[in-house]
């Protein structure tokens, strides 16, 4: 039954705005879904119900007192690695299972001031560091399209709490992919901004050359509504931009005119299933409806891209974790563990010469592939979904390691070069799992990708889809 | 196993008092092999500029201004 819970974040909003319903409604309504759903799931790590249900009654309160904030009296769930002054964030991992921050995260306190407030931590890939949703300590996060399959992560619980219709948004972090990864097979929306968009301070780090903060959502809307007030600088941040932020809805105008689209013959899609293949092919067709011009040409440098950027990633982990791989190797999961060795033989030559090489290969990328397109359109995951079982390193055969790595292969390039990508739902694959089209764009281009999500989203209805898991829970209409 | 892994098990041991944790790790640090071959191929295709770069003034100089 489609209901309060079926809403998108701007619709929740404005439901709340309008006294079409109250923030308390709401919070009942994504807690029936959970409720019914999410023993299958495993989205959700701790919930804080009696908080929640206080935080709801005040944001009614504020609406009845005039107040009105942009996202005011929207229960929200997070990866449970953002941080909140004195509550327990785990960052998936038994090593941090009673972790006690003394700061609040910068990102948490934004939202908070434009009125949402938070009712749950999700479940997420150990320290973020894989694109499965595997977890050894709270358990595997199961896809709500088809409870075997990967739901992507790192952002497991965020993607699968959106899909199940128990969350409104969902901040995700990504490394090498872990917003769009979830987002792709989960049937939902995922933002990566451009590096340095979004402040980091009070979250965990894995990698601070790639790390960013960004939200899933039902749709491009939504993404738009919450990087507007997430974004721009934060001076207990110093990494993060002093570039202005625009109001990013102005931007969903859904003039595609003239727009020039680049396709990668190279890279991309090697190896892709053809279900995903199609699904992009026929996305691009509604992109071109609506006046926007596809070329197809081979990009540079990607051979330099994925050498570096793997190297960056991986020593700038291995060398956070150095004290409790000393310490306590045993207490991560074994594929974690295992990825984090590897980065310890890594000479330095070769991180600095990879860090030294990204701005000048970003110069030279954008000069040549942004000279002929606007923005690049990729399949986010160029594989049908594995099975969590195809996937799990722990306990799988050598080579699992391999179907493991090639879900994050599309995404990873772009937080090397640091540039903005969305991924939006545009099909199903023949398990019935989603299909995720990712959408590449210039530094601080967020405005311009999201009118082509946004575009896409008016003439499709692939993120509107719920999963069957949901027929028959009784929720609030 | 190889001279390649003993080598690197050795020098992980040495600078960083860890010791491979699994059977995965050690499959995964050997494929690192990869990552050398990786480098290797990229070998005089970039030259580093006299010039100290930024990322960050790169984003800045590449970024969108429609």
């Amino acid at each position: 039954m489609a209901g309060l819970a079926d809403h998108s974040l701007v619709q929740a909003a404005d439901a709340v705005r309008s006294g079409e319903a109250t923030s308390v409604d709401l919070l009942h309504a994504c807690w029936a879904n959970l409720d019914a759903v999410n023993p299958q799931l495993n989205a959700v790590i701790w919930q804080e119900r009696e908080q929640a249900e206080a935080a709801a009654r005040a944001a009614d309160a504020a609406v009845r007192g005039g107040q009105r904030g942009t996202l005011l009296g929207v229960p929200m769930a997070h990866k449970d690695m953002y941080y909140q002054a004195g509550k327990r964030s785990t960052c998936g991992s038994a090593l941090r299972r009673d972790f006690r921050p003394t700061v609040a995260a910068t990102v948490i306190e934004r939202l908070a001031a434009a009125g949402a407030y938070t009712f749950a931590g999700l479940n997420m890939a150990e320290f973020a560091q894989n694109p499965t949703g595997h977890n050894k300590t709270f358990g595997d996060c199961h896809n709500p399209w088809n409870l075997p399959y990967i739901t992507g992560g790192s952002s497991s619980g965020s993607g699968a709490s959106l899909a199940a219709r128990f969350n409104y948004m969902a901040l995700g972090s990504d490394t090498g992919g872990s917003v769009r990864l979830p987002a792709s097979a989960c049937g939902v929306t995922g933002l990566k901004p451009t590096q340095t968009r979004v402040s980091r301070h009070g979250v965990m780090p894995l990698s601070f050359s790639h790390d960013n903060v960004g939200p899933l959502a039902r749709t491009a809307r939504d993404c738009a509504r919450v990087l507007t007030v997430i974004a721009g600088h934060d001076p207990r941040d110093p990494t993060s931009s002093h570039e202005p932020v625009p109001d990013y809805e102005s931007f969903l105008d859904g003039d595609l005119r003239g727009l020039r689209i680049g396709v990668p013959v190279n890279y991309f899609l090697d190896g892709a299933d053809q279900p995903i293949g199609a699904a992009m092919d026929a996305a691009l067709q509604v992109l071109a409806g609506r006046g926007a011009v596809v070329s197809r040409f081979e990009l540079p440098l990607m051979d330099a891209v994925a050498a570096y950027g793997g190297i960056v990633s991986r020593v700038e982990a291995s060398t956070i974790h150095a004290d409790w791989m000393r310490a306590d190797p045993q207490a991560y999961a074994a594929h974690i563990s295992a990825r984090l060795y590897a980065g310890y033989a890594i000479p330095a030559t070769y991180y600095v010469e990879s860090l030294s090489r990204r701005g000048p290969i970003l110069r030279a990328f954008a000069a040549e592939v942004f000279g002929k397109v606007d923005v690049l359109v990729t399949p986010t995951i160029r594989t049908c979904l594995p099975t969590l079982a195809e996937t799990d390193i722990d306990h799988g055969p050598p080579g699992t390691e391999h179907r493991f790595m090639a879900v994050s292969a599309n995404t990873r390039p772009f937080n090397y070069l640091g540039l903005p990508a969305i991924s939006v739902p545009c099909g199903f694959d023949p398990n019935g799992l989603p299909i995720g089209l990712q959408v590449a764009g210039r530094p601080f281009g967020e405005g311009r990708i999201l009118r082509v999500a946004d575009a896409y989203q008016a003439d499709t209805g692939w993120h509107r889809a719920r999963p069957a898991i949901l027929d028959g829970v009784k929720g609030r209409a | 196993m190889g001279v390649f892994e003993t080598s690197f098990e050795s020098t992980i041991a040495r600078w960083h008092g860890i010791t491979p944790p699994n059977d995965p790790a050690k499959r995964l640090a050997a494929e690192l092999a990869d990552t050398i071959a990786a480098f290797e191929a990229l070998r005089g295709t970039l030259a580093f500029e006299d010039e100290p770069s930024s990322f960050e003034a790169a984003l800045q100089a590449t970024k969108d201004t429609a």
